[in-house]
């Protein structure tokens, strides 16, 4: 896009604050989301399209006559001065007042009948990077890509949680990958990311394994993990019957008895469970016990034969005593964590997250109370299909860590980035917590609709902006923003590996003390 | 096929007159365990010593011990560790070596940057062996991560990588803070992979790999560590199974207190309590106490007396930790560290690179003044002249700086 001349779109001629209609110069066009900027008294209003329609200074009737005669007696009609006489008008709305390099919320209109012309790069000056920038895309206007990243301020927006919502295809992962592959170079967070389709790491294509720091992405799979990653073992001692909440819909007596035996046996109660241990002079109903007993051991991947308990999966009696321990040590250090969940159920990912969340949410707790937490990064966990934990029929069952910290976390520096296709499944109390909105492109009426209803600016006139977002095309509304921002999200590879250093494979040729070289 | 795999002996580790030759001691019954089981071979996984220079007198007895092992024709497998290698290359370890009392495994050729290691084959049994050595700081995943991992896993036959790492996946909950790598670093495809470092009796399979086991030290190395293992022990594998082979040295006797509470005449009351109508022949007696007291300093209790009473009650040994003994009258200094060792680590790893010197990598850096803190903290031995022992010390620095003062 071109920076430098002055190029007039329109006139403004009439409207109201919040509609404001202009005429489109004939030789120019206008798009729907489009930034334009009309100056006035020292200052600029920055406005976005949000509606087009035809003017004419014929009238209706006439023009449909005209119409009739070309479609139904093949007669060309020329009209008189066409440019002048039919034009496109355009409803705008004021976004911001920018002066001296400052953005405030508008309070006036533009002047009457001013120019409205395109935006240029000064303009937007005040989009400064923050302290701790958190990168989304760069500034779109209509469908134009600007020269103009976007960056909020990644220690505010991931601690007040963020919601990103689209339909499949639209650019969700790409976007999350984008945010990742930039925030590996900060220290400001630790990001928890819980990934069911295993596509973040780039375990056998271009990922954040790649990425130039990658010491600071720390990779967990079941399976046969690559060189430097971890295999995934979790301690059956490290679970407790609360992380069950939001996981498996025990009934209250199945609950009991996870309770119970937990008090009784403290760290092996599932043990206990499993091989069939009576806690004294508490008597259970035998089929209360078979319920819970046959679920642990579906659940945990566990096999009970000849009297004597085998882990098959994960979950192990041997290995993985300081698993949950390190990974939060990992996100307190500022590193990326991800966990590759592509094998599991939807309620075992649940259960990992929920036993790493709530140790994770302790700790802060903790830090907070002696008044640590100011040295503490942000965290933000990463959750895909949202709706299973922060789900209105799921919390309708009861809470879970998930949905504590969607409501304290912030309290504590802790933050949620919800993703789902189905924001309205999402109660709206929580979405309201939310206060950063990343919108991609959504088909569904009452689906945009919960968005627009809990967002941070007043999206109600741009119900068919969001409809007509494209791939890639994103409307990021936010506390931690002037304005609704349309960004343009850029394709993950080129994104990235712009900040690849192709000489990064030194030559420095390395020692290897201590072993004995042929 | 059978087998022993021990780690960690830390020959020379205790200072104390009572304890200093019970590692020593703890080896002795080690290899005479092996001689009775008529195991054909024997790993050591790092940290036979617990300097790459050790004392003679120790010395003396170990290399009796391999004299012994080689007239049998028990071969000894080893890799160095963290504390018997020398970022110099001087470690003891290569004089018996020389000598042929054992085999260090870690051989190999660099190709293309990267490290390529071969296997030495066990005459008697075929099994192949080979392994990585430990390193101060756990600087040995660098080699690790430029390890040709192909031609390890590709091999047939029985084959045993022996390492002295820690390993993330393995590592008990207390221990979660010392320095550690994947699991996914080791290549794969092994039978056996004898571990060293992690001072736990622990074994595990995960898929891809064979049995991953730490046998633990030979003798316990530390207070906690008295108070956890109690004794140590070593692995005797036979057809790939394993049994723990424990090696009682001395009984173990803890007394924990909570003295929260308390002041410190009652505490002193208390293990006098618990200790009275006892003989503790035999024993290493763990005082350890914890909380805070009502009152009163922890120096307010009389240990002199305890340690009098229980010593002529016949103990061998008795120890204390007062670490987490706290009183109301001082403020409370946090410091998140499990180890002195770690304390170091951290402290140095954040002055790397002050002081720029021409062909010194951090790496490098870290490791010399591991060294040289090692070196300068050494004490003079008994009977050492002050001359000597100033000589001694000089050489040693010398050494580590490959300089000449």
């Amino acid at each position: 896009m071109l920076w430098c001349s002055k190029i007039t779109k329109g006139q403004v001629i009439s409207g109201e604050f919040g509609k404001i209609l202009v005429r489109q110069k004939s030789t120019e066009k206008v798009e729907l989301g489009e930034l334009l900027i009309a100056d006035t008294n020292g200052a600029k209003i920055l406005m976005q399209v949000f509606d087009l329609i035809y003017g004419s200074q014929v009238s209706q009737q006439n023009l449909e006559l005209i119409s009739g005669f070309s479609l139904e007696d093949n007669k060309n009609f020329d009209f008189m001065d066409p440019k002048m006489r039919n034009y496109m008008l355009a409803r705008l709305k004021s976004l911001a007042t920018i002066r001296d390099n400052n953005a405030y919320v508008s309070k006036q209109m533009p002047e009457f009948f001013s120019e409205v012309r395109e935006i240029r790069k000064e303009d937007l000056n005040f989009l400064a990077k923050p302290k701790n920038p958190l990168f989304i895309g760069n500034l779109r206007s209509g469908s134009k890509i600007l020269e103009v990243p976007i960056y909020l301020q990644g220690d505010k927006v991931l601690s007040h949680h963020i919601l990103i919502a689209g339909t499949t295809g639209r650019g969700k992962s790409v976007l999350v990958s984008n945010i990742l592959w930039s925030a590996v170079d900060e220290d400001y967070c630790g990001i928890l990311v819980l990934d069911p389709h295993d596509e973040y790491y780039g375990r056998n294509k271009f990922g954040l394994k790649d990425h130039p720091k990658n010491d600071k992405v720390v990779y967990y799979t079941p399976g046969k993990a690559p060189a430097g990653a971890r295999t995934l073992k979790i301690n059956l001692e490290l679970i407790k019957p609360q992380h069950f909440d939001g996981v498996v819909d025990f009934s209250d007596a199945q609950r009991q008895a996870l309770n119970l035996y937990y008090k009784y046996f403290g760290k092996t109660w599932i043990e206990a469970i499993i091989l069939e241990k009576k806690p004294e002079g508490i008597v259970f109903r035998d089929d209360t016990l078979a319920v819970v007993k046959r679920r642990l051991l579906y659940l945990l991947d566990l096999e009970f034969t000849s009297s004597q308990l085998f882990c098959r999966g994960i979950f192990d009696l041997k290995a993985g005593e300081s698993a949950i321990a390190d990974i939060c040590r990992e996100l307190e250090n500022g590193n990326i964590v991800i966990i590759d969940t592509s094998n599991f159920s939807g309620a075992v990912e649940i259960l990992i997250g929920s036993l790493i969340t709530t140790e994770i949410f302790n700790k802060y707790r903790y830090y907070k109370m002696n008044g640590i937490l100011d040295q503490k990064p942000v965290i933000s966990i990463i959750l895909e299909e949202a709706p299973r934990v922060l789900g209105k029929e799921v919390l309708e069952k009861g809470s879970n860590i998930f949905s504590t910290i969607a409501r304290e976390g912030r309290k504590f520096k802790i933050g949620i980035a919800a993703i789902t296709q189905l924001p309205s499944l999402i109660p709206r109390e929580i979405l309201a917590n939310m206060n950063t909105k990343i919108i991609l492109g959504i088909e569904m009426k009452p689906e945009r609709q919960a968005i627009i209803e809990s967002a941070s600016q007043d999206l109600s006139d741009d119900d068919r902006t969001i409809a007509s977002l494209d791939i890639g095309e994103a409307l990021v509304s936010s506390n931690f923003a002037k304005f609704a921002l349309p960004v343009s999200i850029p394709f993950f590879e080129e994104f990235a590996k712009k900040d690849l250093n192709l000489d990064k494979e030194n030559n420095v040729k390395k020692e290897f003390g201590g072993v004995k070289l042929l | 096929m059978k087998f022993a795999h021990m780690a960690d002996c830390h020959i020379g580790s205790w200072r104390d007159p009572k304890l200093k030759d019970i590692s020593t001691e703890a080896f002795i019954k080690a290899v005479d365990k092996c001689i009775l089981e008529k195991v054909e071979f024997i790993l050591i996984a790092g940290d036979l010593f617990n300097t790459s220079l050790p004392r003679l007198d120790n010395l003396k007895t170990v290399v009796t011990q391999f004299r012994i092992l080689k007239n049998k024709n028990i071969p000894v497998y080893i890799v160095p560790g963290s504390h018997d290698y020398s970022p110099s290359g001087k470690t003891m370890l290569d004089v018996l070596e020389e000598a042929g009392l054992f085999v260090n495994v870690v051989k190999g050729e660099v190709i293309e940057n990267k490290l390529k290691l071969n296997f030495t084959v066990d005459e008697k049994t075929g099994a192949k062996i080979t392994g990585l050595l430990g390193k101060r700081g756990s600087l040995e995943k660098s080699y690790y991560e430029s390890l040709h991992t192909e031609n390890l896993e590709n091999e047939d036959g029985y084959k045993i990588f022996i390492f002295h790492s820690g390993i993330d996946e393995l590592k008990p909950k207390e221990m979660e803070n010392i320095i550690s790598q994947p699991l996914s670093l080791l290549p794969k495809n092994f039978d056996y992979y004898a571990g060293g470092h992690m001072h736990i009796v622990k074994d595990a399979k995960i898929n891809g790999y064979g049995i991953i086991a730490y046998p633990g030290p030979l003798f316990p190395n530390s207070f906690s560590e008295l108070e956890k293992l109690e004794r140590g022990g070593f692995y005797i594998v036979e057809d790939n199974k394993l049994r723990w082979e424990p090696i009682q040295m001395y009984n173990t006797h803890k007394i924990i207190i909570d003295c929260s509470h308390k002041a410190p005449e009652h505490v002193e009351q208390e293990i006098n309590e618990q200790i009275k109508g006892r003989e503790f022949f035999n024993t290493i007696v763990l005082i350890r106490l914890f909380g805070s007291l009502a009152s009163g300093k922890p120096t307010d209790i009389n240990f002199k007396d305890i340690f009098e009473r229980l010593y002529a009650k016949a103990a061998h040994f008795v120890m204390k930790n007062t670490n987490a003994l706290t009183t109301k009258e001082f403020e409370e200094i946090k410091i998140d560290i499990k180890s002195v060792e770690d304390a170091e680590d951290k402290l140095i790893k954040e002055h790397l690179g002050q002081i720029k010197v021409k062909g010194l990598n951090a790496e490098k850096e870290a490791e010399i003044t591991k060294e040289l803190m090692r070196v300068l903290s050494e004490e003079k031995a008994e009977g050492m002249t002050k001359p000597d022992y100033e000589k001694k010390i000089r050489d040693e620095a010398k050494r580590v700086l490959e300089l000449e003062l």
